[in-house]
């Protein structure tokens, strides 16, 4: 039987977060966390002579930032079982020390595929950063796995 | 001349490959001593994909790169060669529900041939929908060798195989750089396009060729009475 499911929800977005202050005290204690040594991401100094004239977020402190309380409601389910299948993330533009980042999510794809497991279904949930000037900073999404 | 071509490989144009065109062309090039091989064949999962112009890059690596789709049936997934318009207008490839028979015949009418593909898997394969339902009509190759296989998988399509007299093909189904070749097939002929390959795919004058490595064997465990 073909997967059923409201096309509607499909690029609909479904949550918006409050904004978050990126702090540099917080950058600094990512790359501190990471073993990243770039004085771009912690030395303001060295971080104003650099590429982007001022401290920049490491790009994998994008998939820092929390989804608001209502994201998991809003995943489509297909059956009962199923798990977290990965994420991809697209790194857009630096993410700056001082940044109000807001993260809006929509359901992106649901589709069905087979394997030696038998049947699953994927739906793929893109949440993107911005930051207060509506600059797109990074795309994430969020792939889960159904057992229908 | 012949032709060696790995027919069945997916790009990051599928939703579970991260691997590009480019750096596919050019671990070819790198493991041309161990795996000779004249092109590939992108076949990526539910759809054609007609992005992308590799022109440039087949004259960098001097790698032909021909396009086909791998496509889900009640009888497993299968290649579709020689993709045209009237095909992806027929048939939604995104379905996973296809119904095989139609397809293949379809296709062939259309100017194409599907290869079912690791028949010998789980679930997927040939070998296990054989088990419960007639045979299917029209069917000249299976793919025989299959990079991703596993214990087991192999032995099933060779099977498969030797029962219903298949012509075999293989390719590596590589989702990552560094499997890209490991199986591939071999064409008498010289194969310059897809309905080349088409072409010669129907007259089942190929074999499969497998470029994996050899796996050693498990050191048997000795008793340390007996040292």
């Amino acid at each position: 039987m073909a997967l059923e499911f409201d096309p509607a929800i499909i690029n609909k977005t479904f949550e918006v977060t409050d904004p978050v202050e990126v702090k540099a005290d917080k950058i600094k204690r990512y790359c501190e966390a990471l073993g990243e040594t770039n004085p771009i991401y912690t030395d303001e100094e060295a971080a104003k002579k650099g590429p982007y004239g001022g401290i920049v977020a490491p790009p994998s402190f994008a998939v820092t930032f929390r989804n608001g309380r209502h994201f998991f409601e809003n995943v489509p389910r297909f059956g009962r079982r199923g798990f977290d299948a990965g994420k991809d993330v697209e790194f857009v533009s630096p993410i700056r020390a001082g940044d109000q980042v807001t993260l809006s999510s929509h359901v992106k794809e649901i589709y069905e595929k087979t394997g030696r497991t038998g049947t699953m279904v994927f739906v793929v949930i893109r949440s993107t950063l911005k930051n207060q000037k509506g600059d797109v900073l990074a795309h994430i999404d969020h792939r889960f796995m159904n057992r229908p | 001349m012949s032709t060696i071509l790995d027919l069945h490989t997916h790009s990051e144009a599928s939703e579970d490959s991260r691997a590009p065109v480019e750096a596919y062309l050019n671990w070819i090039k790198l493991k041309a001593g161990e795996r000779r091989l004249d092109g590939i064949v992108l076949t990526e999962h539910r759809q054609f994909n007609r992005d992308g112009d590799y022109r440039a890059l087949e004259d960098k690596f001097g790698t032909m790169v021909l396009r086909a789709s791998e496509v889900e049936t009640n009888y497993g997934h299968m290649l579709v060669f020689g993709v045209n318009e009237d095909m992806t207008r027929r048939f939604d490839f995104a379905d996973i529900r296809l119904d095989a028979q139609t397809l293949i015949d379809e296709v062939a009418r259309m100017g194409g041939i599907v290869v079912p593909c690791h028949p010998g898997r789980p679930n997927i394969g040939l070998y296990q929908h054989y088990q419960s339902k007639p045979a299917l009509n029209n069917v000249v190759a299976v793919e025989a060798l299959n990079g991703g296989s596993r214990k087991g998988e192999d032995e099933r399509s060779a099977e498969l195989i030797a029962k219903h007299g298949f012509a075999a093909t293989g390719g590596s189904d590589s989702h990552l750089v560094s499997l890209i070749g490991l199986c591939a097939t071999k064409f008498e002929a010289d194969i310059k396009t897809i309905e080349d390959l088409v072409r010669e795919l129907k007259t089942g004058n190929f074999e499969p060729v497998d470029f994996r490595p050899k796996r050693k064997p498990v050191p048997q465990a000795v008793a340390m009475e007996s040292r």
